[in-house]
């Protein structure tokens, strides 16, 4: 099935995952060939890119990295909403992060989008002897869930560049054959638009009166004549 | 298995002194040793600075003895010295000075000490130091929860710098009693990826205590909005300060604002680290203490400004860029907008009403929370609180 026309692909890929079992790690090995022992935690999220030729197309990776603490789960979905591929990271020595990534994979079941790709990893792997995770646990959940499973190490390149190939192939074979410039990012207009950030000042003035109400009863202000609200 | 990375011992090289910058972190090859001050200083420069030491030392006072009065005396002649940088040797002090966590130390004799002692029994309430009950498993599970995150952060809190490098070392275990402690004395912020920025930036300047103390004026708000905010649940704060940021690049940088939209760029793409770590994350460092003095003077303020400065001197690239380009652009902005001679007085030129407005609301909600949570009269408390937001209403009906 050589296809003479070279299709150019652009996917937005998010990670997530629990706190250092090696998001970024994964992606700096991919984008860069660097590991680093101790690397500094995310803050937010990051952004790297990374272009892949395959024989049927070149794919251009928008790649967002994000932190893995559970108190940053509210910022997640803006970086998750319009992607075309997931890929839900544990740590083979952790049974919690274990847990975690399920919690990712129902919360992207629920909120994603159906075309999402679903990857399912367990980084470390070079820290055998210290396994809590074991391989068939993962891939019979991975199985029964329809994700697409991979073991790897950041720290010793194993399955790195692996999962990125295998992703930009599940990405080709989705998108019709056009020629040139297809972009696999849902733009995340209509979506993004509709739950708009909260609205400052008023918010903080209805903030400001729920705390006075908590705390000694309804009040007679009239915020809303005061702010012109509709 | 979290245990027994805690106690193997592995005493790293460490880095010779040369291949260090003045602050003590590990020189980056491609980052040519321009860290501020080392540039070559001519004796006329030393003489400057032996003499704003010596003026500040005066400002201070023996111990910080005079600091409080002069404040009150000659605040604007405080602010355009802290402006133009507090000097290293007096950093220390003087950021304890401002912060009003002085005053909480010597208010809170002995329970810093106490907090290190904790195991999870009970549990310190934050500000209304009362003694809960709970669930005893339920806390065993909680603070557990917290202190393993902090143990898997500490390696990979500025790791690149010779204090914090060395595995056990005495930086890493201030670090983690510091958090730890925090941890234990707000349960319910506990501990949240970005505080270790924090907490690493001040034990670089005071000791542990003193560090502790600061922190926790900067979140419960000693002086200024408390930042407790940022770290709670569903991040409240960060959601608020990102859609203000929003809407001030649109008033300032029109042009700018224009382009973030039509590339789908947010703030909270780039930004949310700013307030987060107050710039104290993947920033120069010598450019972090210089905002870090004014922060803790002036408040959050700087912080929208440093923000707007840095988009104002990149402005005509980074209206060049597409999406990727300038997320890029915007995480990675050119050395010499990171000089704090050239982006700081730009970032004091800002005047914006909204910055404004955003001070005044969260000195109302600050006082508010305050109100809320003392003993006077209900009556009275909801009358003196519903003045505060009857006032700020109308400020905003003006325009
Ligand atoms: N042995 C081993 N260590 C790894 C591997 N991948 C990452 N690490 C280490 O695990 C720690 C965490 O890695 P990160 O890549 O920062 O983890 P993260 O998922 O990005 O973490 P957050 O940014 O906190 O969400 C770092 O100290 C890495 O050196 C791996 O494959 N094997
Ligand atoms: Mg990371």
């Amino acid at each position: 099935m050589a296809r003479t026309g070279n299709k150019n692909i652009q996917a937005k890929l998010v990670l997530l995952g629990d706190m250092g079992t090696g998001k970024t790690s994964m992606v700096l090995r991919f984008t860069k060939g660097q590991f680093f022992d101790f690397q500094e935690s995310t803050i937010g999220a990051a952004f790297f890119t990374q272009v892949l030729s395959l024989n049927e197309a070149t794919i251009k990776f928008d790649i967002w990295d994000t932190a893995g603490q559970e108190r940053y789960h509210s910022l997640a979905p803006m970086y998750y909403r319009g992607a075309a591929a997931a890929v839900v990271v544990y740590d083979i020595t952790s049974m919690d992060s274990f847990e975690r990534a399920k919690k990712w994979v129902i919360e992207l079941q629920r909120q994603g989008n159906p075309n999402l790709i679903m990857f399912l990893v367990g980084n470390k792997v070079d820290l055998e002897e210290k396994r809590k995770v074991g391989n068939e646990e993962a891939e019979q959940y991975a199985k029964e869930n329809g994700l697409v499973f991979l073991e790897t190490s950041a720290k010793t390149a194993q399955n790195v560049n692996e999962l990125f190939y295998e992703i930009a192939k599940r990405l080709t074979k989705k998108v019709p054959s056009r020629p040139t410039g297809m972009k696999l990012h849902r733009r995340p207009q209509e979506t993004g638009r509709r739950r708009q950030l909260p609205r400052f000042p008023q918010l903080f003035v209805r903030m400001l009166v729920y705390q006075i109400e908590l705390h000694c009863g309804p009040s007679d202000l009239k915020i809303k004549a005061a702010l012109n609200e509709k | 298995m979290e245990k027994k990375r805690i106690d193997d011992y592995e005493p790293g090289p460490l880095p010779s002194p040369r291949q260090l910058d003045r602050f003590g972190f590990v020189k980056q090859e491609i980052h040519n040793s321009q860290d501020g001050l080392t540039k070559g200083r001519s004796a006329y420069e030393f003489d400057r600075e032996e003499r704003r030491v010596r003026n500040w030392r005066k400002m201070i006072g023996v111990g910080g003895s005079d600091w409080k009065h002069y404040v009150r005396r000659k605040p604007h002649v405080v602010k355009r010295r802290i402006r133009k940088g507090i000097p290293d040797c007096l950093r220390g002090l003087v950021w304890q000075l401002i912060s009003g966590s002085r005053d909480l130390l010597l208010m809170n004799p002995g329970v810093y000490e106490w907090l290190g002692l904790f195991k999870s029994a009970v549990i310190l309430s934050n500000h209304k130091s009362q003694v809960v009950e709970v669930d005893p498993q339920l806390v065993i599970y909680e603070t557990s929860a917290s202190e393993l995150d902090i143990i898997r952060d500490i390696s990979r809190t500025f790791p690149s710098h010779v204090f914090f490098q060395q595995r056990h070392g005495p930086g890493q275990r201030s670090l983690y009693n510091v958090l730890k402690a925090y941890s234990v004395y707000d349960r319910d912020v506990g501990y949240v990826q970005g505080m270790g920025f924090l907490a690493g930036l001040l034990l670089l300047y005071m000791s542990e205590e003193d560090a502790f103390w600061l922190l926790v004026a900067l979140l419960k708000g000693a002086v200024h909005a408390p930042m407790e905010g940022l770290y709670q649940v569903g991040l409240p704060l960060v959601q608020q300060y990102l859609s203000l940021f929003d809407r001030l690049v649109k008033e300032h940088m029109p042009k700018l604002g224009e382009h973030f939209t039509q590339e789908m760029i947010n703030p909270s793409m780039y930004a949310s680290q700013w307030f987060i770590t107050v710039f104290s994350y993947s920033f120069p460092f010598h450019l972090a203490l210089r905002i870090w003095d004014v922060f803790l003077y002036e408040g959050v303020k700087i912080v929208f400004k440093v923000g707007l400065a840095l988009l104002k001197y990149c402005h005509d690239d980074l209206v060049k860029l597409p999406f990727e380009k300038l997320i890029h652009a915007l995480r990675n902005f050119p050395e010499d907008a990171m000089d704090p001679d050239t982006l700081l007085p730009m970032a004091y030129s800002i005047k914006s009403t909204e910055v404004s407005c955003a001070n005044q609301l969260i000195k109302t909600w600050t006082r508010i929370e305050f109100l809320s949570s003392s003993s006077y009269p209900l009556e009275w408390k909801r009358a003196a609180m519903e003045e505060r937001v009857g006032v700020l209403s109308s400020t905003f009906s003006m325009d």
